[in-house]
């Protein structure tokens, strides 16, 4: 076992998931939101390491790699349409695509 | 120790699988759209059909899936909406230039992926059926991606979604670091700061999904942008399967009942309602309308959520049976009105005017659904509308009770404003007649239409069959 209390390592965890609910609110560029989903995906993948290790516990290290294999799924599916979104606006300003309003 | 491994109970969900890869297989060997879609229905209503014959007096159960009465009802309803959308896209996508046979397999992945969501009874099978569930639905959403529309709703709808998996997983993380455990019943053991955090985290997450007000802002443009038989799929099976897995997971987990919780929920549903019905009044496109209204009736269910008695389950049994056939029925009028697909889809209400004067019956089906949304007597709307109104009135929550009110006097202007349209003696764009259609396909939708009048006119069989459900 580590020195590390659990508490610190889950702070640094919502830390990382503010930075990334921050980044997707804020960047209007596609990529950089991209971003951001992967740093709150690993900041919850995280959450899970810390509290899996605090409990001696394989259960959160599976979840973990559910975690990671969810974000790579993600990652290829939002860039593929990231790559239609370009060829058909040529622009990936967020704003630009948005059209459907209402 | 559980039972033997109930096999059999996991038999739909093998079929739907197996739906999926041999359609995979085909398209690997040669496209035939024909014969994917027979493959898909064939495999739907086998699973149906074994989904019907499997209910057992005792529920069997794993570590992760449970098989109840509760799952039970929810997979014949993931079943049937989604055989229905197999049906309907068979007519919708002849006209489609792209590859169309990818289409099925990402239905037959998301009923699988509902199938998991309904019968979880852990964070990692509610996890992967949740992904399994979203993850087509973006392709699906995006599948027409020469049209600007389809890919923004895709995309918008990829980024929400994900950014709500991303708060669940958080809050699921959370709730594991207090408790230790991933089972609902092993959460149920401990309260304290970080589950409490967790479980709102969770909310937030399921919200999104939901459409719960504050996280409601992806709904509409969603809806518009998607092809119909992707936007039904998602109005149907998604928002089913997902209020199916929140109302167990308050069911048999405390902290979701928490006092503050339970408070913020009334108050959400309270927002939903209003908010939904309100923002659904100015619209002039018939699939953004729907949008707004599957908000809002999604606020008419939170009330049973809230309240979270044994009764709320069958309450919630009946409104999302009722919903889920007028949300059909309505959205198999427009797929049908918008096919073979073309340039633009038949969405925009002025594509309606006039429609009793071409199509008699698809407006007669239209108008019923309509009804049936508003929760007019003789309708099956109204028995929902009935049973959440009766839930709050015994449960004493005066204010549930007054916004139910309030948002179903606000829908009925709406409902109103598209049944009008429907019978003015103005032929609009007589191009927009829908024409050939296999007589197969109305009759899906005049069927329908009929289900929503019987069960609205002659409550009594389903309402005693979910009565008899063992939860």
């Amino acid at each position: 076992m580590s020195g590390i209390p659990m508490e610190h390592g889950l702070m640094v965890a919502s830390a990382l998931f503010a930075i990334g609910l921050a980044g997707l609110m804020v960047r209007r560029n596609l990529m950089f939101v991209l971003m951001s989903l992967e740093i709150m995906l690993n900041a919850a993948g995280l959450a899970f390491i810390v509290a899996s290790t605090a409990w001696a516990e394989p259960h959160g290290q599976v979840m973990y790699l559910m975690v990671i294999t969810l974000a790579a799924a993600e990652a290829s599916v939002g860039l593929a349409l990231v790559l239609q979104i370009y060829r058909h606006f040529r622009s990936l300003d967020v704003d630009a695509v948005s059209q459907l309003r209402g | 120790m559980p039972a033997p491994l109930p096999l059999l109970s996991l038999g739909p969900f093998a079929l739907v699988c197996a739906a999926a890869v041999t359609v995979l297989l085909g398209i690997a060997w040669q496209r035939m759209h024909t014969v994917s879609a027979l493959v898909t229905i064939v495999g739907l209503l086998g699973a149906l059909v074994l989904q019907l014959a499997l209910q057992t007096p005792d529920s069997a159960e794993t570590p992760l899936l449970v098989f109840d009465g509760l799952s039970h009802f929810a997979a014949l309803m993931v079943l049937g909406s989604s055989l229905v959308v197999a049906l309907l896209s068979h007519t919708y996508l002849r006209g489609y230039t792209g590859p169309r046979e990818e289409f099925y397999l990402l239905l037959l992945c998301a009923a699988a992926g509902a199938l998991i969501l309904v019968a979880s009874q852990h964070l990692a099978s509610l996890f992967f059926g949740l992904e399994l569930l979203s993850m087509p639905l973006y392709g699906m959403l995006a599948y027409r991606f020469q049209s600007s529309h389809s890919l923004e709703a895709g995309l918008k709808y990829l980024i929400l979604s994900a950014a709500g998996s991303a708060f669940l997983l958080f809050g699921m993380a959370l709730l594991y670091a207090q408790t230790g455990a991933l089972d609902f019943t092993g959460l149920a053991s401990e309260m304290g700061p970080w589950a409490l955090a967790g479980t709102g985290l969770m909310l937030v997450g399921l919200g999104f999904k939901l459409s719960i007000v504050p996280f409601h802002l992806w709904t509409p443009d969603v809806y518009q942008g998607g092809p119909v038989p992707a936007t039904m799929l998602l109005a149907s099976i998604s928002k089913l399967a997902v209020f199916v897995v929140l109302l167990r997971l308050v069911l048999e987990v405390p902290t979701f009942r928490d006092e503050a919780l339970s408070a913020l929920l009334a108050g959400l549903a309270i927002l939903t309602m209003i908010v939904g019905n309100l923002l659904a009044l100015r619209q002039s496109d018939l699939k953004r309308l729907l949008g707004y209204s599957s908000i809002a009736h999604f606020g008419y269910l939170l009330v049973a959520l809230v309240i979270g008695s044994r009764f709320a389950v069958e309450t919630a049994g009946v409104y999302l049976i009722t919903y889920l056939v007028a949300t059909l029925t309505a959205f198999g009028v427009v797929t049908l009105l918008s096919s073979p697909c073309r340039t633009e889809e038949a969405s925009n209400l002025e594509h309606y005017r006039g429609l009793f004067w071409r199509r008699p019956w698809l407006a007669a089906a239209l108008t019923v659904a309509m009804l049936s949304l508003a929760g007019i007597p003789f309708t099956a709307g109204f028995i929902g509308k009935f049973y959440i109104l009766a839930l709050a009135v015994d449960a004493q929550r005066w204010w549930l009770v007054a916004a139910v009110i309030a948002g179903s006097a606000i829908g009925l202007y709406y409902y109103l404003r598209v049944m009008v349209a429907l019978f003015l003696r103005e032929a609009a764009d007589a191009s927009r007649a829908g024409r050939g259609g296999h007589w197969l396909n109305d009759t899906i939708v005049l069927v329908l239409a009929l289900l929503v009048i019987v069960l609205g006119v002659w409550p009594a069989p389903a309402v005693d069959w979910l009565a008899g459900l063992n939860y």
